[in-house]
């Protein structure tokens, strides 16, 4: 590859310039890196087709940029033009559905963070008979608003499902990480997990996503204050990478686990640093979110026949990691 | 009277097709109080911008010990002993004393990067400096703003000539201050006279140029419009000048029938 | 006529300032209210929580207000000298995304990728102070403008480069292991993690203050945001000054950089976002003036570890943290009340 070419040629520029001795690493990197296939299995001959994706994304957040690879996956091998575009204010997503609309797109994939900020929006898809699919938020909400389709996980239930798993393995005291503060889904997990293990008690930290060393600071305070606590759940893949630093400093022995993946985690679950990951499968979620409206265009076919299509909760632990991780350092799971 | 130290020659100022000064000439010597008056807009400030090495003139000639010199930067003026104390910018008020006495003129030892500054000097070279001119500072560490308005000029001053100034020249030093703390000013003016140095003392109050000054300029839109030596001038004729001469008459006759 | 010649002139006894007392002189010092402050949440914090008493607490403690406190020393110098750098928070995470996706993307040892952050950290930190000095349009505008770009470019770049938001592990790379020695060690004394960048703090503040205090350049910091004009009138290089405390901050945003790439060996495109706020309010709490002239960086030190102290407080307290906002702002607010009242009683005549 050219690019391959010239990233190569710059490195040798650069090393050259500020080491002149041993500037490379002999290990790791992208050489390192396995050149697996794409998942792309050639190109749909359906004629091309535009659709659009509207999330409430935050930028530079691992989980989401799975689901962005999942739409495009899709979208390569359905001959369609993905629109990607995402916003934190509820506002800001419904002027961008109706963007899309004027844009004239042939189908509109969003998540339903806040449901009725978005009413007017899809009212006014429907009423140009543009379809729109949901999913990853909303579930509760998707039906009324006349959404075709909906790909996502019952958070609450996902919660449930950790705290069972939490539960049979004898975790009395749990420490919930909210890396979001005000993050309904988040809260949701939360929620979920104590449910989901009536017996122990769940105690809730929101902590400041965007920096790392007060997340690891917060969690290292808490498990100070508290030494009762076996275990830490995060509700992210980096923030469990945390936890487990935060583990070490408070000297104590709490294990850790989490919601969602990305490559370090596999890493990390792999070493037994993190015990087990509840996985949502993001990049189901993109990649089903456009291929629906990919059947439904060509084949009038709807996903799941009107019901919740779940794309979680699974378990990610110490089984069925090897097969995983070699996803994992691809980039998709 | 001495030979000059700094004399203009029918120095001009033109900012393109605006004459700000034209027809300038003075002389200060050593040990003389040079004043300049004028109105606002009279290119008081474009004067003391060409002998601080600001703007260079656009015409006449510019000597320094009497010889024909062309100032092209602060730097320079500094370097031939002419410092200007400017009225506004004269010292940074939350700095200490005595680290404003030395700003930019820093005393330092050891070699790079591990130059350290010699405080205890500083500190006591200010103190000394400020005493020799009458002014007795208990704390030369109190932040400068603690200090009066005169006092403060009077720093200023004292920094110029510790910094081997022979020709000072003063902007406005007693404009913002009240009665009595343009007495310490003055004080000071006159004990730098005294001790040898030319000023220029540039103000708009006749009656402070009056206490210390030898020569007194006066100008008008641009122009000189008066220049005498203390002989030739009383306190009254300069006060009416200032205010404009006839002008100040009519005024008054009008403010007076209105009045009453 | 001859009237009023002034005779030499007499000493004006009265125009002296009284003398200082004992306790004034103290609290004329900028940290004079932060430490007061300090000490009070400290003791507060040791009666109402019992695991903050605890050494491994304050090792925390002290973790925490040493990644805040290395980027507000170089913060509260450049606020001395009369600036804002709101890229400051940005300016770290740009920093060790350079650093990984260079050593990664081309396989080379991490040293090459810290040492070309390190140039183009110093470089983002000359072209704020250049476009500051230059144009004369306030740092608050110019640095909020290259916040928003490095915000953009950190997130648009990664995703380029790595094709995700955010860059791979590079824990297994040639030079890793020194790199990690130097900027994110940790040693176990007993139960306690010590982490070295509490060392680098100290000897950043320690550093920052024989510059500040004891040096030329020193001297023309507290010029340069005091009165500005007047020090470039008595020949103070104050286009350089700036411009190099805005490159002081960027090396500082690049060692918090390294640290946060060899402490969690991978870094998110989307960090650092709130903290250069996080720096500036370090700052203000330990006296140092918002509009520059004034100030300790030992004072930015108290700053931060107030910061960490309340932080960690509320959480070994068992409180929710949810709260923590909440007394941030009142910490903030009592601070800068108290610096204002306590410079007005320093500078009453």
């Amino acid at each position: 590859m050219i690019q391959h070419q010239r990233a190569v040629r710059v490195a040798a520029l650069v090393a050259a310039l500020l080491l002149a001795t041993t500037g490379c690493s002999g290990t790791g990197g992208k050489k390192a890196e396995q050149a697996a296939g794409r998942l792309g299995a050639g190109v749909a001959d359906t004629p091309r087709m535009k659709v659009a994706m509207v999330t409430h994304a935050p930028a530079g957040d691992t989980f989401w940029d799975l689901i962005r690879k999942g739409a495009q996956a899709a979208a390569d091998k359905d001959n369609v033009e993905l629109r990607y575009s995402a916003a934190e204010q509820a506002g800001d997503q419904a002027n961008l559905v109706e963007q899309a609309l004027a844009e004239g797109v042939d189908g509109i994939a969003l998540t339903l963070a806040k449901p009725d900020a978005m009413k007017a929006a899809v009212a006014k898809a429907e009423a140009a008979g543009v379809p729109v699919v949901a999913f990853n938020a909303g579930l509760d909400n998707w039906k009324d608003l006349g959404v075709l389709e909906y790909f996502g996980q019952d958070e609450s239930l996902a919660g449930r499902t950790a705290g069972q798993r939490l539960a049979s393995e004898g975790a009395k005291k749990v420490l919930c990480v909210i890396h979001e503060q005000g993050h309904v889904a988040l809260e949701a997990r939360c929620a979920g997990v104590k449910q989901g293990m009536p017996g122990g008690s769940v105690e809730n930290l929101n902590v400041t996503g965007t920096d790392m060393p007060s997340v690891r600071s917060a969690i290292t305070g808490k498990l100070t204050q508290d030494p009762g606590i076996d275990r830490v759940i995060t509700l992210g893949a980096p923030f469990a990478l945390a936890a487990v630093r935060s583990v070490k400093d408070a000297g104590g022995r709490a294990g850790v686990v989490t919601f969602d993946t990305n490559k370090a985690l596999v890493a990390a679950v792999k070493s037994g640093d993190v015990r087990w990951a509840i996985d949502q499968q993001p990049y189901l979620q993109g990649y089903l979110a456009v291929d629906s409206l990919w059947l439904y265009k060509s084949n009038g076919n709807v996903l799941g026949g009107g019901q919740t299509v779940l794309t979680g909760p699974s378990f990610i632990d110490r089984e069925n990691i090897a097969k995983i991780s070699k996803f994992a350092i691809q980039g998709t799971r | 009277m001495t030979d000059p130290l700094i004399e203009l020659r029918d120095v001009g100022k033109q900012y393109r097709n605006i004459i700000a000064l034209h027809g300038i000439s003075l002389r200060v010597g050593g040990g003389e109080v040079t004043c300049v008056l004028g109105d606002n807009g009279a290119g008081k400030s474009t004067l003391i911008k060409i002998m601080a090495g600001l703007h260079r003139q656009s015409e006449g000639t510019l000597l320094v010990d009497g010889e024909e010199v062309v100032l092209s930067s602060p730097r320079e003026a500094l370097d031939r002993g002419i410092a200007t104390v400017y009225q506004d910018l004269a010292v940074v008020s939350l700095m200490p004393v005595w680290r404003n006495f030395f700003l930019g003129s820093e005393l330092y030892r050891g070699v790079w990067p591990a130059r350290s500054l010699r405080v205890e000097e500083m500190r006591a070279t200010t103190k000394s400096e400020l005493a020799k001119m009458g002014i007795d500072l208990p704390d030369v560490d109190a932040p400068i703003g603690t200090l009066s308005g005169g006092q403060r000029q009077c720093v200023a001053i004292a920094r110029a000539v510790f910094f081997g100034a022979r020709v000072l020249i003063l902007d406005e030093p007693t404009a913002a201050l009240g009665v009595r703390q343009s007495g310490v000013v003055l004080r000071y003016i006159a004990a730098a006279r005294d001790a040898g140095f030319g000023v220029v003392f540039i103000t708009h109050n006749p009656h402070h140029a009056f206490l210390v000054g030898d020569h007194f300029v006066l100008l008008n839109r641009g122009r000189m419009r008066l220049d005498c030596t203390r002989a030739e001038i009383t306190l009254d004729e300069l006060t009416q000048q200032m205010a404009g001469g006839d002008e100040l008459t009519a005024l008054e006759q009008e403010l007076q029938r209105t009045g009453t | 006529m001859t009237q009023t010649r002034v005779a030499g002139p007499p000493a004006v006894a009265d125009e002296r300032i009284e003398h200082v007392a004992p306790l004034r002189r103290l609290l004329v010092r900028p940290e004079a209210g932060s430490l007061l402050g300090a000490v009070l949440i400290f003791a507060f914090f040791f009666v109402m929580a019992d695991s903050f008493r605890k050494p491994e607490s304050l090792a925390n403690v002290l973790y925490f207000s040493s990644t805040i406190g290395i980027m507000a020393v170089a913060v509260a110098l450049l606020m001395i000298g009369g600036e804002f750098d709101l890229s400051a928070g940005v300016a770290v995470t740009t920093a060790s995304l350079v650093a990984a996706m260079l050593a990664y993307q081309f396989t080379l040892n991490v040293w090459v990728g810290a040492l070309v952050s390190l140039v183009v950290a110093l470089a983002i930190g000359f072209l704020n102070g250049y476009l500051v000095v230059r144009t004369g349009i306030p740092s608050f505008l110019i640095t909020l403008g290259t916040f928003l770009m490095l915000q953009g470019l950190n997130l648009a770049v990664t995703k380029l480069l790595t094709g995700a938001v955010a860059t791979d592990d590079i824990s297994d790379m040639a030079g890793f292991g020194s790199a990690k020695r130097i900027f994110a060690s940790e040693w176990d004394i007993g139960r306690v993690s010590v982490k070295i960048t509490v060392l680098w703090w100290i000897v950043t503040v320690v550093f920052a203050t024989w510059l500040l205090m004891r040096t030329r350049v020193g001297n023309w910091i507290f010029a340069a945001g005091g009165n500005a004009d007047s020090a470039r009138a008595v020949g103070v290089p104050v286009t350089r000054v700036k411009i190099g405390l805005f490159m002081g901050v960027a090396f500082l945003a690049w060692f918090t950089g390294m640290h946060l790439l060899f402490s969690f060996n991978t870094v998110q495109s989307g960090e650092g976002v709130g903290k250069e706020f996080l720096y500036i309010i370090a700052a203000v709490i330990g006296g140092v003036l918002l509009t520059g002239g004034y100030g300790t960086a030992v004072g930015s030190a108290i700053g931060a570890l107030i910061f960490g102290m309340t932080y960690s407080g509320i959480i070994l307290a068992g409180w929710n943290p949810d709260w923590f906002k909440f007394f941030l702002g009142i910490m903030l607010l009592l601070a800068t009340v108290m610096n204002a009242w306590v410079r007005n009683y320093a500078a009453r005549r």
